[in-house]
């Protein structure tokens, strides 16, 4: 663990070097390539001048609805596949379709039906999250060995305690990955559907900060957002994802 | 989940099976697998069922237990069984019947906790005496990948019991463990079957477990056709030494060879 966490920080201070060191030989146009010092300056600024922690704030308070709604929707639906081989069969089918249309392309419809505001980027995170995270349950549930099935089904558990007591913790290693899976995805949505709004009503967020950056050809401005981005991402990976993992998965013996 | 509570008023306690018949699909039409099996195991028996591979053992087991369609009846004390409930618990062969998310103590309380007879006090209790009963005091927050296989055939024993069962269901249980262990899990089957005195339906292909186990062996050819109907009346445990013991494993030999065995 500790030998992972020294091999991944030396990692990032080469590339952070190689950055500098590119910068300092002019490789690169300034304007395209900031220095590290820059970055930093446009962090700091933007925190403290640009309000981009509110922006922060907010895109995370979006994301976490949106997503919040798009993994009960996948969890509910993908239960139900279990229960009915009529819905799963119609499941699979609007899953497949669905997966394939990028959240980007449905922000002209998500206009017309939800006008503009917060609904349509909730619309395009929940429609990033749901079908590739219920694309991974499926095949966690499907994947999950007969006898264990056989066993609560001995018990005379009904469909729903099925669900719950037996797929879910069966193939919680395929759930857990399709929760990671709706992260990432609602990220990207988000960020998109920012980028082309703008603002709310409620407030703006950190793709629409990302924008008006590169509107007003602040590039420094720009990398700082995309820091914060990845900041919030390595967060989650070590701190929320790694620690379910390590209560569970790691646990039971599934996964290393 | 309905229809669990048994006719009290029935006499007769036992499992009766008349005229089961099971049939599976294949490209030549259907082909049986159990034709016309009758039997009646009366309550606390120990019946040890051996048999050539595609008899039909498995399968009876999981016709009793509810996961098979089938044409005849199978009674519980007078109950018609279709459905699977827990008055029948079946104990696989597979080590990996465990649920490999919960630790020992939790896979022999979770039957006791989804039946909602009991407190969590009472279900803790329970669970944590069949552990003791197994012989696995000291492993009860162990997870399944942490235990050997015979640990695991162990808490899906205790696990099996601890719910009450009427009838127990053991396909093959031990088949997969080494000799030293088998031997070892025998007898501590026998002993718990002799305070719980549950009534145990147990598949093996080991002519010697059979009789070592068994207060009745039936020995089944293709489409469980019962060849071989006997009591074990040796003292117990039986072993290959006990009086009477060769001569039953001859019968029940002579019976079974006289089958091809289809693999």
């Amino acid at each position: 663990m500790k030998k992972k966490i020294v091999r991944q920080i030396v990692f990032v201070v080469a590339v952070l070097c190689a950055w500098q060191l590119a910068y300092r030989n002019g490789i690169f146009p300034k304007l395209m390539f900031p220095s590290i010092g820059d970055i930093g300056n446009a962090l700091l600024d933007g925190f403290s001048h640009d309000k981009l922690g509110n922006m922060v704030l907010y895109s995370l308070w979006l994301l976490l609805r949106g997503m919040g709604l798009g993994m009960l929707l996948a969890m509910v639906f993908s239960g139900l596949s279990i229960a009915s081989s009529w819905f799963s069969d119609i499941y699979n089918l609007l899953v497949s379709i669905f997966d394939l249309i990028p959240g980007v392309a449905l922000i002209p419809l998500a206009i017309l039906w939800f006008g503009v505001g917060e609904a349509p980027i909730l619309f395009i995170v929940v429609h990033s999250v749901v079908w590739p995270m219920s694309r991974s349950i499926i095949d966690g549930f499907r994947s999950v060995p007969p006898i264990l099935v056989e066993s609560g089904r001995n018990l005379g558990l009904s469909k729903r305690q099925q669900v719950f007591q037996i797929y879910i913790p069966a193939s919680f290693s395929s759930v857990l990955s399709g929760i990671k899976i709706g992260w990432a995805r609602a990220w990207r949505g988000l960020i998109s559907a920012e980028m082309i709004f703008g603002t709310t009503s409620f407030g703006a967020g950190i793709g629409w900060y990302i924008f008006y950056k590169r509107v007003n050809v602040d590039i420094a401005g720009v990398f700082a957002a995309l820091i914060v981005i990845i900041l919030i991402g390595v967060v989650v990976e070590y701190l929320v994802f790694s620690t379910i993992e390590r209560h569970t998965v790691r646990k039971w013996g599934v996964s290393r | 989940m309905g229809g669990q509570q048994m006719s009290e008023s029935f006499p007769v306690d036992y499992l009766a099976i008349e005229h089961l018949s099971k049939r599976y699909l294949n490209c030549n039409g259907a082909d049986y697998i159990l034709k016309d099996f009758s039997i009646e195991v009366p309550k606390g028996q120990f019946l040890c069922i051996i048999g050539p591979s595609g008899c039909g053992k498995s399968t009876l087991l999981r016709c009793i237990t509810g996961f098979e369609q089938y044409d005849g009846s199978i009674r519980l004390g007078g109950k018609l069984l279709r459905e699977p409930a827990v008055d029948r618990i079946l104990v696989f062969q597979d080590f990996n019947q465990l649920f490999h998310w919960k630790t020992a103590l939790q896979n022999v309380q979770f039957p006791l906790k989804m039946s909602r007879k009991y407190e969590k006090a009472e279900y803790t209790a329970i669970a944590q005496k069949f552990i003791d009963l197994v012989g696995l005091s000291g492993y009860e927050n162990y997870y399944p990948h942490q235990l050997s296989g015979g640990m695991k055939q162990r808490v899906a024993i205790a696990k099996s019991l601890a719910i009450k069962p009427q009838v127990v269901l053991m396909d093959e249980p031990f088949a997969s463990l080494d000799a030293m262990t088998r031997k070892t899990l025998q007898s501590e089957l026998l002993r718990l079957q002799s305070i719980e005195r549950s009534t145990v339906l147990f598949v093996t292909h080991n002519i010697q477990e059979a009789i070592a186990l068994g207060d009745r062996v039936i020995a089944l050819s293709q489409n469980g056709v019962i060849v071989k109907d006997i009591p074990i009346e040796i003292s117990k445990p039986a072993t290959p030494a006990t009086p009477g013991f060769s001569e039953l494993w001859a019968e029940l030999n002579q019976a079974l060879s006289a089958e091809p065995d289809i693999v």
